[in-house]
Parts: C-alpha cells; structure tokens; sequence
C-alpha cells in the first residue's frame, strides 16, 4: 500500500466520521477488492469499523484500512481453507440479517445491525454457530490489523517505543 | 549521533591443501568463542560453517514499523511454523507430506517471522524422527546467537556441585573459582547489562548499566524482597556502555528485541559474527568457509588421532576434507553429538571419542510453560510511557532448593518477565466485547499487565538420549538424529509449583493474578539442549574432561553445550562462551608446548 492511498483513507474516512452515524456509510474500498466481492467487503469494513470505532482518541478500524489489509491476506492466502471460512462466514451473518430483520446486514439500520452484532458476539468465549464462529475471525482480524497500523499505533495506543534513546534509557532504577 | 556502520569482513577462500593448526566445526557462541581466542594466540583456524553467510542487517531491518511491511512482519504465503499442537499430536519428522513450501520451527510462528525466514532452518531439508521434540535450529554464520534470547546468567556451585548439593547426578569437574575469570573475560570482551544482587547461586557479572524496569516491575521487586527473592532487570548479553570493538553498536534501547524473535541490527547484543568471528578474522589467522555441512571426523588409523573433518558443500553437494591437528566441534549440542555418532572408524566403531557409550545420553534442557499474568489496578489507566526499549524485561532468580528442601522435586527454577507497554496491545486478545467500550478498554489497560514464565532444571538421566535413525537422511543424505527424549517426574512436580509459587508472588505484591498457566510446553521448547557429551573425570562415564577434550581423543574438543554435566536452571550461553575460553586457552598452551 502506498502512503498516498494510505492518506486518502484516512481522509475519506476522517470525512464519513464527522457525519452523523445513522445511514449506511457507502463501501471505501478505492479500488476493487483482491478477494471479497464488493459487498462482501463493505460488510466486513463495517463490521471492522463497529470491532473498532472512532472515538474522541483516535480514527477506527475502517481509517486503519483494516478490512483491505484482510483482504490482501486473504487473497493471497496458501491455505485456501481460510478465505472459504470467511466466505462462509458473511454468508451466516447474512443469513442471520434475513433472519433477524428480513433485509441483508449493509440494507439494515445502524441499530439493526448493532443488534445483529451483539447476539453473535455473546458467545465469543464458546462460539457455535457459523455467525458466531466469525465475530472470532473477524475480530480477531480487525486487532491485528488495527493495532499494527499507524492509528492503531501512534493515534490510539499513543505507542512511545521504537526510537532512539541517546542518554538514559526510559524507566525506574532497580533500588 | 550516528550509528555504527561497517563492511564485515570478505569471506576468504578456503584453501584446503594446507593442514590448519585447528578446524573448528560451528560458527555460534561456542565456535565462535574457540576462533577467537586461538586466533589470538596465533593459531591458524579454519572455521567450518554449515550454513550461509546473508546480509543480516538486511534480514533483521530492527525498526521497521509494522505498517511499513507489507504483511505487517509475517512470512510470505506458503511458510509455516510448526504449532504447539503440532508438536503433540504428530510424530517426527513434522514437515514430512506438508503441502507447504517452507515448514520451520515454533519460533517462526512469533510475532516478525518474516525477519527469521532466512535464519531458521527448514523443517523439509532438516529432519528428525523419534520421540516429540520442538527442536530449534539456525544454520547460517552466527547460529542461534543471531536471534538468541540475550539473558546472560552465571552458573554458581549449586550447580556444578549439585551432587554434592543433594546426591543426584554428577558434579561438574570444574568448580565456580575455575571458571569465575573466563566469565569475568566473557563480561569484558563482549559487553554485558545488569544489576549486582551479591547472590551466591546467581554470582554477578561485571556489569555495564542496567536495563530500567518498569513501575510495576518496581512494585513486584519490593514485595519479593520481603520474601527474601529477588527481581533483577533482564541481565543482557547487550553492551550498554560499548565495547571496544569496530562491528558493534551500544544499546540504543530501540526495543525490537523485544518485539521479534531476536536479532540486533546494531550488534549491541551479542552475536558470534560482530563479537567474535569478524575481530577473528582481522588477526589474519582464521580462514572462513560457510555452506559447509561436516558429517565426519577424520581418523588417522596409525595414532587414533583426529586428522581433519569431511564435509559437504551445500550448494553443489560435493564433498571436501578440511586437514587440521586439532578438531573442535561446536556444531550445537545436538549436531555435535550427531557428528561424534556418524564418525565411526574401525578404531572407533561406536563413533568418535564414544568408548563410554555416553554420546547422545545425558540429554538436560530446561523446561518451561508454567507462568503467571496479573494485572497492576494503579496502572490501568496510566499514561503511556517506554517500557519496551531494552533488550528484556525481569528475572528472578531460583530460590527452590538452596537452603530449603522441597517435598516434591529437586532443583530449582527462576522467572523470565514483562511488563508495561509495548508496541502491540496484546492484552486486546483477551478484552472481551467490541465497540467504543471496547476499544478504550484496551487502551487503559495496555500498560497495566505483568507476566512471568519459568525455566526449570532438566535432570540429566542417561535414559534420555538422541542416536541416529537407521533409515531418515537430510537433503544431503547424512543420517539424521532419532529423539529418546521425554520430562521425568522431577520436571512435572516443579512445574506444577512453578505456576503455584508464580501465583503467590503475585498476590504478596497485590498484583491481581489474572492468568495462571499450567501447561508445561514441549520437550526443546527452551531451546537449551545441553548435555549429550558431558565432562567428568572417569572416562566410563563421561565423554569430555574438564577441558572439553576427548578422553579417547586427545586432539579432539567439543566446546558447546554437550559437555554441560547438568542443566542448571541458568541460560546456557554465557557459560558455554566462558568454557569454550577456559578450553581453548588451556589448547593453546599445550599446542605451543607440542603435548597436542
């Protein structure tokens, strides 16, 4: 990923964040994604965005690029069990989507879709269901993605490491 | 300020018609320690490496940020670490019928296994059958020191007096006061970080600055005092304050030791090539020839004596002699005892320097997985600050079994620990839930944890023993090494108080105990294989004596951890590097005297 695409979602994002959070936000992939469908990718960034949403510390999970960066693994992935598990997955929550509120997760309200993600993320100690299964996958995706990139980093964790320390070292002496 | 930049040496052309005064087998901590000091006493040494020499600066790239690799430090596709179930459910060889291209061990499943792909070796080339073992390796100029875990502890005569101690075993036939100025050598020449403690089973080195701890650190360290144990920051096998020496850097406390499997862009920590071969070979007296795999000591059938060592080049899978009037192996305690194995001779038809059958047994390691995770209430919350830029955490030092009697096992243990922030929130794993709560959950607490985990002393027992698989070959069709290898009773019960004792340190200190873990991980986990040629003074039943020199051989050294008589429950390197000097002086003068 080139930092000036980097750039650009962070500012696409910074721009949705400011709007009030009460219709389906459009898909940001900026270009085609490598393995998800498009809609498949808009439902993944979403869900990524309500794991990890912006708040008055930092930019979420969808500025992160957390959802290209899965996508770039998964498309390359050696393993092809993997990819079919997330395929699979957003099939489940879709399925669940009808199910709970008769229309696909991204048609849903914000409120629809909150519901529809708290009830797959109760059973996260003992997932069964294939809904279930995938809050894991798809948080456990969403951490690593996001706490590996620079917002994660720097924005959130406010991550002080990584640099040179000429003098002392940072710390307490052991008295 | 700049940091050091240099060229490392060229690698010379071997000539190999010439008999070197010694050929030494293994270019990590132990054979990197006999080039240098029989260098400097004007020996002429060929230094025979089985694996490459790569551009290690390069490979590591120290500060790279997460986000700046494009897999965020993993592996390209079609590489695979071995996992811990793995280990269990399967048998050796484990990369025998994988699919995928590159199968390496549990270490390339850490965080940054794209900086290791290079250094550890693959599974595929490198089998072993056997009994289950997560056996670690590196074959490239430096071995394992290139990504070695950098805790540089001192053995004390609770350990090479152990028998004595509690009647189990044997003792060492060196002492601590044998082997206390070739420590104090090892501190000076290489540079090591730590804090004086005056503990008699843990003997100080001669330190540089220590490594901070953190305000939680702090807190743990005081409540053990009160116990009458200790927390001591991380004693590094780093130079903090410099040492004199042109291809290394002091600690910047940059931190991606921490972060990764290992590995030092600057060289502040320790590695053979920048400590030991490279000022080696600017004496002029040490020739260099890496891809070179040794499957054979050569016999002179008029003497006994060693005469030199048969290798395969790697690359176009011919074969070589390498001539030499002395040889020293340091090929790593398992590979080492695998070549005394494989050098059978009609004088020597159990293998090289074996007349006690004792190569192979006597396999000790350390043992480990039991450990404790709390979290510090007054840290949640706290402000971030640098608790990673050093090159480890804490350590505690064994207090099982010093002036106590424990009911259940003999030894003892010590702690590795952690604590702080760090570059990835790895409490995030574990916070349950999602959203805003979630998110700022994660952040509160990420500097508010404090783990430990135990190393406990292997028993050396003669029934614990590696040989070679009749059938199994590696890429270059040397017989590979069969596992008879597996925890005792002793290892079980100390475990089981490992994650007691870890428990109740941390609730004396008022440290909520959020996690105990009891599992004790698989037998090589450590990666402190010791033992498979231990010293002794009675020929019968020992392989070396107490100058790491054959009994059977008497030009013939094994200067790694397979002379170790027992596993203490101190890291091995530094010992390793204090014998190897202690040994090779002592060769030295007798060479010059001509007794050789």
């Amino acid at each position: 990923m080139t930092i000036s695409r980097r750039e650009m979602i962070q500012q696409t994002a910074a721009a949705a964040a400011a709007l009030p959070l009460v219709r389906a936000l459009p898909p940001l992939a900026p270009v085609p994604p490598k393995f998800f469908t498009a809609a498949e990718f808009a439902l993944v960034d979403e869900m990524s965005d309500m794991i990890i949403p912006t708040d008055q510390q930092s930019a979420g999970a969808r500025a992160a690029g957390c959802a290209t960066y899965i996508d770039a693994r998964l498309a390359e992935a050696f393993e092809k069990d993997e990819p079919q598990h997330w395929r699979a997955g957003i099939k489940a929550v879709e399925a669940l989507s009808q199910e709970m509120h008769g229309k696909p997760f991204m048609a849903s309200t914000p409120d629809q879709r909150l519901a529809l993600l708290t009830r797959i993320a109760v059973a996260e100690s003992d997932p069964k269901t294939d809904a279930e299964k995938f809050f894991r996958q798809i948080k456990g995706a969403t951490i690593r993605a996001y706490y590996t990139s620079k917002i994660g980093i720097h924005d959130d964790q406010q991550y002080k490491g990584n640099v040179i320390q000429p003098g002392d070292y940072a710390g307490y002496d052991a008295t | 300020m700049t940091l050091i930049r240099f060229r490392a040496s060229q690698v010379q052309d071997a000539d190999l018609s010439v008999t070197y005064d010694a050929v030494v087998v293994g270019s990590g901590a132990a054979g990197g320690m006999a080039a240098h000091v029989l260098t400097s006493q004007g020996m002429k040494v060929l230094l025979l490496e089985a694996g490459k020499k790569i551009d290690i600066n390069a490979e590591l790239r120290s500060m790279e940020w997460p986000y700046d690799h494009p897999r965020r430090g993993e592996a390209p596709p079609g590489y695979h670490a071995i996992r811990f179930n793995e280990y269990n459910v399967r048998k050796p060889p484990y990369a025998k019928g994988s699919a995928f291209k590159h199968v390496f061990s549990y270490v390339g499943g850490w965080g940054g296994s794209d900086y290791v792909k290079n250094i550890l070796v693959d599974e595929k080339d490198h089998p072993y059958t056997g009994t289950k073992y997560a056996w670690v390796r590196a074959r490239l100029l430096g071995g394992k020191t290139n990504i070695w875990g950098r805790l540089a502890l001192r053995l004390s005569d609770y350990d090479f007096k152990g028998k004595t101690h509690d009647g189990y075993g044997e003792d060492w036939p060196i002492s601590y006061a044998d082997l206390e100025p070739y420590y104090d050598k090892v501190d000076l020449y290489l540079g090591i970080s730590g804090h004086k403690e005056n503990l008699p089973h843990l003997p100080d080195s001669l330190f540089q600055r220590p490594n901070k701890l953190t305000a939680s650190e702090v807190k743990l360290r005081k409540s053990l005092a009160g116990m009458g144990r200790t927390l001591t920051p991380y004693r590094a096998g780093v130079t903090t304050d410099g040492v004199k020496n042109k291809y290394r850097s002091k600690c910047f406390g940059r931190g991606a030791c921490g972060r990764r499997p290992g590995g030092c862009d600057i060289h502040a920590a320790f590695d053979s090539p920048t400590g030991l071969i490279y000022p080696a070979m600017d004496t002029g007296n040490l020739t260099l020839r890496t891809n070179s795999i040794a499957h054979e000591v050569l016999v002179d059938p008029n003497t006994g004596k060693a005469r030199g060592v048969s290798f395969v080049d790697s690359q176009n899978h011919r074969t070589y002699e390498a001539k030499a009037k002395v040889v020293i192996l340091a090929a790593s305690t398992l590979e080492s005892a695998r070549l005394l194995l494989l050098s059978k001779s009609r004088a020597y038809p159990n293998g090289i320097g074996n007349s006690s059958g004792h190569v192979g047994h006597n396999f000790c390691e350390h043992v480990m997985g039991p450990g404790v995770t709390g979290l510090v209430k007054e840290m949640v919350g706290a402000p971030p600050t640098l608790d990673d830029g050093k090159p480890g955490g804490f350590y505690v030092p064994r207090f099982r079994n010093l002036q106590d009697k424990q009911p259940g096992f003999i030894r003892g243990y010590g702690f590795e620990g952690g604590s702080g922030f760090s570059i990835f929130p790895d409490s995030a794993w574990d916070t349950p839930g999602f959203g805003g709560q979630f998110k700022k959950s994660v952040r509160e607490h990420a500097g508010a944890f404090i783990s430990m985990g135990g190393f406990g002393e292997v028993l050396a027992r003669y029934e614990n023993y590696v040989d070679l698989d009749p059938v199994e070959k590696d890429a270059w069709g040397i017989p590979v090494l069969r596992f008879n290898y597996q925890f005792g009773d002793n290892e079980k019960k100390m475990c089981e108080d490992m994650a007691n004792a870890g428990k109740e340190m941390f609730e004396a200190a008022g440290i909520e105990v959020v996690g105990v873990d009891k599992n004790i991980l698989t037998e090589g986990w450590s990666i402190h294989e010791l033992g498979t040629a231990r010293m002794g003074t009675d020929p019968k039943t020992s392989v070396l004596n107490q100058f790491q020199q054959s009994h059977d051989v008497k030009n013939l050294l094994v200067v790694d951890g397979s002379s170790h008589v027992s596993a203490s429950c101190q890291n091995p390197t530094w010992t390793i590097m204090a014998l190897a000097w202690r040994s090779c002086e002592h060769l030295a003068d007798e060479f010059k005297r001509g007794n050789v």
